[in-house]
C-alpha cells in the first residue's frame, strides 16, 4: 500500500505548481493511472480525500482518475490490440514482442489552479 | 480566476529523479546496481549468503538493505567481511531513491565498488513502483509462496529483468509447478530471464553467479 506516499509527492507537486503560478487553491487534479501502474485507484482517492482534509491548498479540490486499460503494439502484425488482463501479447496474433503504448502511466495530467486576479509571476 | 496548467509529469517524479542521478553516477564508476525484491521470507538475504562469497574474489561488493525494522539483515552480510549499510524505513513497505542515496552517500568513500546490492523492503508490491536507479531489477519467489505469485503481482515481474525461483529444495513439500510460475511472470514479460535456485543446497547457484559476473563485466565505466 504506497497510495499515501504516491499522494505524498502529489502534494509535493501541486504545493509547487501552486507557487509557481501564485494559486491560492488548487480546484481540480487529473490524473492517469495505467492498470499495469500498481496504484488502485481507489486507495489513492482515499489518501487524497485525508491529505483534502488537512491542507487548506485543496479544501475545495477535486481528484479526477483516469483509469488507462493496457494497449499493445505487436511487432509481428503492427497492429494494436487491448491486452488480455495482464498477458502482454498481441491479442490478434498471439505475437509476443509487443510495446507497452497504455498502461503504465502515473501521470499527473492537468490541474485547475484559482489565482488572483492579477495573476501569478509571468 | 482560474487557469488550467498542463502538467504531464510523472506523479513519482521527485523519486525518479533521485534515481536518475544514482544511475549516472554509478554508470560512471562502473558499478553494477542489482535491485531484489521478493515478499516477507522469500530468501532475499540467505540468497546473498549464499552469492557474495562467490563474487567477492572478483568484485567490491556493498549491500544496502532495506528493513522496516531493525539491523539484523546487514549485521548477517557484514559478517560474511561485505560492507553492508542499513537502511530502516520505519514502517514505509519499500524503498524510495532518496533513502538509497543517504545510505549510498554514507559509503561512496569507502569504496569504490563493482556491485552495489540493494535489498528492498520484503513486499512484492509497493517496491516495483520505485526505480532506484538500478540496472538489474531481480524478482524473487520462493516455492512456499505459490506459482500463481507472478499472475497476482504483475508488476515486480513486468518490471524485473531477472526472476529467481528460490528455496527449489522444498519442491516435493509443495504443488508448486515451475513452468507455471515462469510462463505467469512470461507473459508478463517475454525477456525475463528465470534462475532455479536452492540457497541450501547450492543448487542452480553457479548458473545465477555466472549471470551476475557477466553483466558486472559488461558494465564498465564510462570513460570521461
Amino acid at each position: 500500500v504506497h497510495e499515501v506516499s504516491i499522494m505524498e509527492s502529489l502534494h509535493e507537486q501541486l504545493t509547487s505548481l501552486a507557487r509557481a503560478n501564485g494559486a491560492t487553491r488548487v480546484r481540480r487534479v487529473a490524473v492517469e493511472i495505467g492498470e499495469l501502474s500498481n496504484v488502485v485507484p481507489e486507495m489513492l482517492h482515499q489518501a487524497f480525500l485525508a491529505f483534502r482534509e488537512v491542507e487548506p491548498l485543496l479544501a475545495e479540490a477535486d481528484l479526477e482518475i483516469r483509469s488507462l486499460p493496457v494497449r499493445v503494439r505487436c511487432h509481428s502484425c503492427k497492429q494494436e490490440s487491448d491486452a488480455e488482463g495482464f498477458r502482454i501479447r498481441c491479442r490478434l496474433c498471439g505475437g509476443t514482442e509487443v510495446e507497452v503504448i497504455q498502461g503504465e502511466e502515473l501521470l499527473l495530467r492537468d490541474v485547475e489552479l484559482e489565482v488572483d486576479s492579477e495573476g501569478g509571476e509571468p | 480566476m482560474i487557469i488550467i496548467k498542463r502538467v504531464m509529469e510523472s506523479l513519482l517524479r521527485s523519486n525518479d529523479e533521485t534515481a536518475r542521478i544514482l544511475h549516472h553516477e554509478w554508470n560512471e564508476s562502473g558499478t553494477l546496481a542489482v535491485n531484489l525484491i521478493g515478499s516477507t521470507g522469500a530468501g532475499k538475504t540467505t540468497l546473498l549468503e549464499a552469492t557474495l562469497p562467490k563474487l567477492r574474489d572478483n568484485a567490491r561488493i556493498l549491500v544496502i538493505e532495506g528493513d522496516i525494522e531493525t539491523d539484523h539483515d546487514a549485521a548477517r552480510i557484514e559478517a560474511l567481511g561485505i560492507d553492508a549499510v542499513q537502511i530502516t524505513t520505519g514502517g514505509a513497505c519499500h524503498l524510495e531513491a532518496h533513502l538509497v542515496e543517504k545510505a549510498w552517500r554514507s559509503m561512496e568513500a569507502r569504496g569504490p565498488y563493482d556491485l552495489v546490492f540493494i535489498e528492498n523492503v520484503g513486499n512484492l508490491v509497493c517496491p516495483a513502483s520505485y526505480y532506484l536507479g538500478e540496472h538489474l531489477r531481480v524478482v524473487l519467489l520462493s516455492v512456499p509462496e505459490g506459482d500463481d505469485k507472478p499472475a497476482k503481482y504483475p508488476k515486480a515481474f513486468r518490471t524485473s529483468s531477472a526472476f529467481v525461483i528460490t528455496k527449489i529444495d522444498l519442491q516435493q513439500h509443495f504443488d508448486f509447478d515451475r513452468t507455471r510460475a515462469r510462463n505467469y511472470a512470461l507473459d508478463l514479460q517475454p525477456a525475463l530471464l528465470t534462475f532455479e535456485v536452492s540457497a541450501r543446497t547450492g543448487e542452480g547457484i553457479d548458473g545465477w553467479v555466472r549471470f551476475l559476473k557477466e553483466r558486472a563485466a559488461a558494465h564498465m565505466p564510462i570513460p570521461a
